[in-house]
């Protein structure tokens, strides 16, 4: 028994050792030289630079600049641009990845602000592409009126008209969720939580390579058990990243 | 006729059909080893393929943290505040932010002439918030310290909207803030905030909007 728990610990701690010592990335300078800023960003000094057909290590990135470390251990950030006209030592082209295509993104996070029914609306949502035309939106939102305080969680698909488009793309979307209503003044809600379903229009645009907006109207009905169901509108506009 | 070219179909159909459950399996192709014609050859080349596997870079774009600080509500005094943030960094000049915050107020000057009236009940004296920002850098440069010490540093402007709970009650809050981030290392960065939380209440006798600004330092790191 012991010396399988010896050999067990061992394996374990050599998995911990080949995991500490990870393979970094290597790349040869192909242009004349390459530059090295204290920081990732062009506010920050150059303070080294490597020249022709010298290796640098690259430790990982940082928005678009990447930490690199020069044969003489000297330390710095380039930028992504610079960094893609290195090669590998078999002299392909340097692995740097290119930005994530706007029309054919996977994943994307953002946040807004809107009005639902009058009410000041906080809006989460993430996305995720099934095509480039077609996403499945998780929306999570709060409403702060003056009346009542409510939360609403959706689902929903919406299709991209035109997704090639760089500035402007409309939108449709259709989708359900539910509504939970936190705080009211008095007299209590009849119900304090509801199911509901959704039709939405919009559009979206790029504003950098990895920054969107969105704008997006919807018309909910909110099922409820009384005679009549809920019909209230919301508009939203938010700024979100893509992945 | 007509039932056995129906029934040749059928069969197709079956067989196409069986070759569609095995459509994940390897066709079986024999190998006949061919047999040296000639002279064998004097060298046989030996060499095995080594897969090489370029390593992937890891992005550190999040930045994760905790502040602490002094809240000034409107009407309620100063008092200590603390909280979390994340943000996540999409180009050199623009980031994300959010942050969820605690603080408890203190006592109106009217609660502390007349100590029978009371404003707020205590347990509406807590204040929670939640903020989703969207920040600048506008400033980027070093900070020297000493001869021998440059440190990388930012001051940014940032504007976002939340949700701020006080006096047992939700409020819309949008916030404006202006910060300095310095970084220690690449990895872990130390921040000065100044941030107004602007929101509307009626809890002194008339509907206005309350200014809370508040003066934070904060230690986040970068992953």
């Amino acid at each position: 028994m012991r010396p399988l728990l010896a050999l067990l610990l061992l394996q374990a701690f050599s998995v911990t050792l080949v995991h500490a010592k990870e393979q970094l990335l290597e790349v040869v300078v192909a242009e004349p030289y390459l530059e090295m800023r204290s920081g990732p960003g062009r506010g920050y000094p150059v303070v080294y630079v490597v020249g022709r057909d010298e290796v640098v290590t690259v430790l990982y990135s940082r928005t678009e600049w990447y930490k690199v470390r020069a044969p003489r251990g000297q330390e710095g950030w380039s930028r992504r641009s610079d960094l893609a006209l290195t090669k590998l030592v078999s002299g392909e082209p340097a692995p740097i990845p290119p930005y994530p295509d706007f029309a054919t993104h996977r994943w994307e996070i953002g946040a807004g602000y809107g009005v639902f029914n009058h009410q000041n609306l906080v809006t989460t949502w993430g996305d995720f592409g099934l095509t480039d035309s077609l996403d499945v939106e998780f929306v999570l939102q709060q409403a702060l009126g003056t009346i009542d305080n409510r939360y609403i969680a959706s689902l929903g698909m919406r299709h991209t008209f035109i997704p090639e488009w760089r500035w402007f793309s409309p939108t449709a979307g259709i989708g359900f969720g539910e509504q939970y209503i936190d705080d009211k003044v008095p007299p209590k809600p009849l119900q304090t939580s509801n199911q509901l379903a959704y039709v939405s229009v919009g559009a979206r645009g790029f504003i950098t390579r990895r920054f969107m907006w969105r704008a997006d109207w919807r018309k909910y009905v909110v099922f409820t058990n009384q005679n009549q169901n809920e019909e209230p509108e919301e508009w939203k506009f938010g700024l979100a990243v893509f992945f | 006729m007509e039932i056995r070219l129906s029934s040749v179909l059928l069969a197709a159909a079956l067989l196409s059909g069986c070759g569609w459950f095995h459509r994940g399996e390897k066709a079986k192709t024999e190998v006949v080893a061919e047999e040296p014609q000639g002279e064998p050859s004097i060298i046989e080349p030996q060499v095995n393929r080594r897969a090489v596997k370029t390593p992937k870079i890891k992005a550190k774009d999040f930045e994760l943290g905790g502040y602490f600080g002094a809240l000034s509500i409107q009407d309620f005094g100063t008092n200590p505040i603390y909280g979390v943030r994340a943000a996540y960094h999409v180009s050199e000049d623009i980031f994300l932010e959010a942050f969820l915050a605690r603080s408890k107020a203190g006592t109106t000057s009217l609660e502390d002439v007349f100590p029978a009236i009371t404003v707020v009940g205590d347990s509406g004296r807590r204040l929670t918030y939640y903020d989703l920002d969207v920040g600048y850098n506008v400033l980027p440069g070093e900070i020297f310290l000493g001869r021998g010490h440059a440190f990388n540093s930012a001051l940014y402007v940032t504007v976002g909207m939340g949700d701020v709970k006080f006096a047992d009650k939700d409020r819309f809050a949008l916030n404006f803030g202006m910060g300095e981030r310095l970084l220690i290392t690449d990895w872990l960065a130390m921040h000065l905030d100044v941030r107004d939380h602007v929101f509307e209440t009626d809890l002194t006798g008339r509907t206005k909007n309350v200014h809370n600004i508040e003066a934070t330092l904060g230690l986040t790191f970068f992953y």
